[in-house]
């Protein structure tokens, strides 16, 4: 088990590197000056340049990028809030921004659980038809429309929310967003915990505890649901690059000051913002990599089976 | 499970009871159309910045509601015989941290702003005429003490300039000019300045309450310490950044924010409901929009946008009430001449530089059958019937950028048939480096004023200058703002305005640009605010006399 | 004691005749027929089937029943020579109005019906919706159709070489993978003029993964029957076996998984636009009606309909079918 998980993590952590370095490379090679220039002489420009390293070998730029990131320097933006550095708006924007999405994914676990077991237990019957509706709709309709639609009626027909993203009250604010945002999350997870209950309360083993003598909310809790999540375990890195880009638009309409609205301003703004890109896109590969690792090791724990065989992955 | 469910729902009820915010009290709500670049006066470049900048720092002078500059810190000033010496009296003052505003502070700012050398370092050197700014600025010597500001004693400051500038004082109220404590500043950690209420100070009418960089929400409280405390009735502001006119009008509707800017069909639904008819108001925001030429032989063809007619031809085409009413659609106004309207105004008269939009309507408007006289002079001069040209436009300047390009080329591609127009979309970076190159036949561009006098549009136009990006070139035009900027009109204000109107003929009759509009904004404010200073220039909106 | 009773002929009739359904006649079907059939049954995949072909069908039509282009802004001078746009006009059908109320429709473009509307601008709102389901749905089958190329190719070569052919490609694909989407299109919005040539790119570089893991996994199935055996022992080169041999019978799941594709490209296209990064004007696709539409909701809430209802319907529609077709073809490869 040791070995597997060193051995994973160990190529998460390449991995990481080597998108890094691409990235990085891919930013630089970009003509034009990381800063607001229209109005500075070439003078000017050339000594701004050398100030900051520009003009010197790929490699060593890299290297020393490398170092100061490893402290948690991701140097200043160059269109956005330049001055400030990146590091600083990087820290408001990722405690936003995760304390939103884990709002919508325990919004969206706990309904999608709910929805999924009430499906499972009263199969065949209309509820279960209702909630697989409910679940497929979530699938299908993009969070930033259940967004628009929530926001519209739930803020502006009747002005009950805000409509704007007030960090002074922040729960009060969050609901519209994560709700949104919990939808794929929810539909995704009824789904599968109802169609793995089913399959499980179906199986031997099952029956044979309810020969047993077990029976109702013991049985689910105990045996079914346990087996039940699995699955889910699978399902959850598409999940979370799901919030992820999901939170983009939602962060965007409704002003949150998060990393996904960040990354819009960063690439759909006035100018390009290059160190923003460069430290956003690490962080995107970094979390979904983590997630994956995650993933990966969570499985190995839940399911016996694969850490028994050699941890070669099927494709 | 269920009871699990039913406890989230009962804490929802609860969180239910609590009213959301809106800008109550006496605290103004103003909406921000982008979030605020930097609190850094040598980082901001942005107009947003500047003003939130303004509200908390006071620099030597302030404007007044018209635009003139009143004094600030500065309490009065003298001003040597030559016109070089600028000898400034500053008053008691204190920053939010209890130290004194000294002149020093002022030096150390500038300094500082030369030595960065940023993108708005070039109002010292350029513009302001300092005398040592453009050594420091260009690099040439790290001596910073060759900047010739000094600090006589704590409540004088003197700066010397290399020509007079008679718009100096005006000058003052630049974001750029304000002080900056050094002590304090040098005692935060690099590049912490201005990110957050514990690393800014005031000594302004308000002071900054809560902002993190990139924020959407950001709140001053009014600034008990303020030398002219009395005059400000506000308890306190609160910006919110708003991505679409639409989200602004809702906000305005449900009362969340008091100043607002809407555009495109929000203004139309403004104008059409009775409630919010009267809340509209339209201001100037001095910015530009025009189509610039490349008269070099590289581009068109061959140098064919050299030819004045050709020029006169493609800008008589162009239906600019077309484009204010049905594109742009927030204010906005066709404009006819090289400098436009609502934006600068003579010092003596009180009269706007360009309320005159029909005076030069024989070189500009919307005439197609005028136009087709210039193009068939331009065919025969040319020797061609037929013409292509591509045209730029940056895609992230905003939608009715793309609108307008749009309907250019159509008006142009009408009225003149012959002459084809490649439409080019590019990012506003590129754009402007590829004009920066001249490497483009037409540019839809803009240019936004530095500061209140026509001469920050016309001083563009005049030979080998970086921002003449059609490479035209006329001795008389230059000529005439040698003496508007350095020579015998100097000090005489009512012959440099008159001087002014010439030098922006000659620009008019040659289709130096094609002027097409300047941008305004279309603003609703709750009934009963009054007070708020709009400004095209420096400063977008002034609080300081605002009631609610 | 009575003898037993001995039947006679005339106890029995002969029974009617039957058809006796034997196996051969269900193994002699066309494995694709019983696809189809299973298909058919399922009434949810029928009723994504159909809403696809309708939208699909109004994509094509849709724009060229009326006069307006989808750029055309409806307009005219009047008599002071100042121009008058259809700004604004909520859903009109002057036939039905008449109908229903007796009278005329007033204002001034009374004379068009427009069904759905028009926008902000003054364009009519009908064209332009189906003419952005044209545009969406052709760059969600163009890139899916070149990612299903790329993809199989990638995955049938990979499983089919194995060993460090495999072993070096799959790396690839790990490294490929593990950068979200997002960061793909940033970094190329460095290089790309916004637009649909980066919306398509986008796709390009990301949907090919799931295709060939796909190719890949069922590669590694096949790869090991007998009649490939035959084939390479009969001297057929690689190419043919994978792309002659193989291939034909991973089309099963390739085809499932580019139904589910195209919602996600359809989707990844509307948010690209959405947020600013994709289709620019004067082009219009699904994603810019949507975020015209959002401008302007509270001033004009129909504008917003229609591409979020065409929207919704295309990611559903597809993905019953997906499902369908899923399920068609399950069971059929559990028998071979």
């Amino acid at each position: 088990m040791i070995k597997y998980t060193l051995k994973r993590v160990g190529m998460a952590v390449l991995t990481l590197l080597i998108i890094t370095f691409l990235l990085f490379v891919l930013v630089r090679i970009v003509p034009g000056n990381p800063f607001p220039s229209e109005r500075m002489s070439a003078e000017q420009i050339a000594n701004k340049r050398a100030e900051m390293g520009l003009d010197d070998p790929i490699m060593t730029q890299f290297f020393r990028y490398l170092g100061n990131a490893l402290h948690g320097d991701f140097g200043k933006g160059t269109s956005l809030y330049y001055g400030a550095p990146i590091s600083t708006v990087l820290s408001t924007a990722i405690s936003n921004s995760f304390r939103i999405g884990g709002l919508a994914v325990l919004w969206g676990s706990l309904v999608g659980l709910v929805l999924g077991i009430t499906a499972a237990l009263h199969r065949g019957k209309f509820l279960d038809g209702f909630c697989t509706v409910v679940s497929i709709l979530g699938v299908c309709v993009p969070s930033y429309v259940f967004l628009i639609f929530l926001q519209y009626t739930f803020a502006f027909k009747i002005p009950f929310f805000p409509y704007f993203f007030d960090s002074s009250r922040f729960l009060f604010s969050s609901v519209i967003p994560s709700l949104s945002l919990s939808l794929f999350t929810t539909s995704t997870i009824a789904r599968f915990t109802r169609n793995e209950m089913v399959e499980v309360f179906d199986s031997d083993y099952v029956r044979l505890a309810e020969a047993k003598g077990m029976y109702g909310r013991g049985l689910v809790m105990k045996h079914v649901l346990r087996n039940a999540l699995i699955p889910i375990v699978t399902v959850l890195a598409p999940l979370i690059v799901d919030l992820l880009t999901g939170a983009l638009v939602v962060e965007k309409i409704y002003g949150i000051n998060g990393i996904g609205k960040l990354m819009v301003d960063a690439i759909a703004g006035e100018g390009i913002d290059y160190n923003y890109v460069l430290a956003l896109g690490i962080l995107y590969s970094a979390l979904y990599i983590g997630i994956m690792l995650l993933v990966d090791l969570l499985y190995g724990v839940l399911d016996p089976r694969i850490r028994v065989s050699s941890g070669k992955k099927e494709a | 499970m269920k009871k699990f469910v039913a406890l989230l729902l009962t804490a929802a009820l609860i969180l239910s009871v609590v009213s959301f915010a809106s800008a109550e009290g006496n605290v103004l709500g103003v909406m921000l159309g982008t979030n605020v670049m930097s609190l850094d006066t040598n980082l901001a470049t942005d107009g947003d910045s500047f003003e939130v900048i303004a509200d908390c720092i006071d620099g030597l002078m302030q404007m007044d509601k018209d635009g003139a500059a009143v004094p600030a810190i500065a309490e009065s000033y003298d001003l040597s015989e030559d016109g070089l010496t600028y000898t400034f009296h500053l008053r008691d003052a204190k920053w939010n941290n209890g130290a004194a505003v000294t002149a020093n502070d002022f030096v150390f700012a500038w300094r500082r702003i030369a030595k960065e050398a940023g993108e708005y370092a070039y109002m010292l050197d350029e513009i302001g005429n300092i005398k040592g700014a453009a050594e420091i600025i260009s690099g040439k010597t790290d001596d910073l003490t060759t900047l010739a500001v000094s600090a006589p004693d704590e409540k004088t400051l003197v700066v010397e300039l290399t020509v007079p500038v008679s718009f100096f004082p005006s000058l003052m109220y630049f974001a750029t000019f304000y002080p900056i404590n050094e002590e304090f500043y040098n005692s935060l950690a690099d590049g912490m300045y201005g990110t957050s209420p514990e690393t800014f100070l005031s000594n302004g009418a308000f002071i900054l309450e809560s902002y993190t960089p990139g924020t959407a929400n950001l709140t001053l409280k009014k600034n008990p310490d303020y030398w002219d405390a009395d005059r400000v009735k506000l308890d306190g502001i609160t910006y919110q950044v708003v991505g679409s006119s639409d989200n602004a009008l809702t906000a305005f509707r449900n009362k969340t924010l008091d100043v607002v800017m809407i555009s495109g069909n929000q203004v139309d639904a403004a104008k059409k409901d009775a409630s919010l008819a009267e809340n509209l108001k339209v201001t100037g925001a001095g910015y530009l929009w025009y189509l610039s030429f490349s008269q070099t032989e590289k581009n068109a063809q061959g140098g064919m946008l050299a030819n004045a007619n050709l020029r006169l031809a493609i800008s008589n085409a162009i239906d600019r009430d077309n484009l204010v009413d049905n594109y742009v659609m927030d204010g906005s106004l066709a404009t006819y001449t090289a400098v436009p309207p609502q934006f600068a105004a003579s010092s003596t008269t009180g009269e706007d530089f360009s309320a005159d939009q029909g005076a030069f309507a024989d070189y500009v408007g919307y005439n197609p059958e005028k136009a087709a006289e210039y193009f068939e002079a331009a065919k025969a001069e040319l020797g061609k019937d037929s013409f292509s040209f591509t045209m730029i436009y940056g895609n992230n300047e905003g939608d009715e950028v793309q609108k307008v390009a749009q309907a250019i080329k159509e008006d142009v591609e009408a009225a003149l048939p012959g002459v084809e127009i490649n439409l080019q979309s590019m990012t506003k970076t590129e754009r402007v480096d590829k004009m920066q190159n001249d490497n483009y036949d037409i540019a839809l561009t803009r240019w936004g004023p530095d500061y209140a006098d026509p001469m920050t549009y016309l001083g563009m136009w005049i030979t080998n200058n970086s921002n003449n990006y059609g490479f035209w070139s006329n001795a008389e035009y230059d000529q005439l703002i040698a003496d508007c900027t350095t020579g015998a009109y100097i000090t005489d204000y009512d012959a440099r305005w008159a001087a002014m109107f010439k030098a922006e003929e000659i620009v008019m009759k040659e289709a130096v640009i094609a002027p097409l509009y300047t941008k305004a904004n279309a603003n609703l404010i709750t009934a009963g605010v009054e007070g708020i200073d709009f400004h095209p220039v420096a400063l977008n909106r002034v609080y300081k006399d605002t009631t609610k | 004691m009575e003898k037993g009773y001995i039947p006679s002929k005339e106890d029995f009739t002969l029974l009617q005749r039957q058809d006796l359904y034997t196996d051969t006649n269900f193994a002699s079907q066309s494995y694709w027929k019983s696809v189809a059939m299973h298909f058919f049954k399922n009434r949810r995949a029928v009723i994504g089937l159909v809403i696809i072909l309708l939208i699909i069908l109004f994509a094509a039509i849709g724009p060229s029943m009326n006069e307006f282009g989808y750029r055309d802004i409806v307009q005219y001078r009047n008599e002071n020579n100042k121009r008058v746009v259809a700004k604004g006009i909520a859903p009109q059908i002057p036939a039905l109005h008449k109908l229903f109320t007796g009278e005329e429709l007033e204002g001034n473009f009374s004379q068009y019906t427009f069904l759905f509307g028009t926008d902000d601008l003054g364009r009519d709102l009908w064209t332009r919706t189906w003419y952005g389901a044209r545009v969406s749905l052709l760059i969600a089958f163009v890139t899916i159709i070149i990612d299903m190329i790329i993809g199989m190719s990638y995955g049938l070569v990979s499983g089919y070489f194995g060993g460090l052919t495999d072993n070096v490609m799959q790396r690839f694909v790990e490294i490929a993978n593990s950068v979200p989407r997002l960061v793909i299109v940033s970094v190329l919005a460095i290089f790309m003029p916004k637009g649909m040539g980066l919306v398509i790119v986008a796709l390009l570089l990301t949907e090919w993964i799931g295709m060939s893991k796909i190719a890949r996994a069922e590669m590694l199935k096949i790869k090991e029957q007998e009649y490939v055996l035959a084939s390479r022992t009969l001297g057929a080169g690689h190419g043919h076996i994978i792309f002659r041999q193989i291939l034909p019978n991973t089309i099963g799941p390739i085809i499932t998984q580019v139904m589910f594709s195209i919602p996600t490209a359809i989707f990844t296209e509307a948010f690209l636009s959405f947020v600013g990064v994709g289709i620019a004007l004067p082009q219009c696709s699904v994603g810019t009606l949507i975020e015209d539409g959002f401008n302007n909701i509270t001033t004009l809430p129909y504008q917003i309909l229609p591409p979020i209802i065409v929207l919704a319907l295309l990611m559903l529609g597809f993905n019953f079918i997906g499902d369908g077709l899923r399920e068609a073809l399950a069971p059929k490869l559990e028998d071979m």
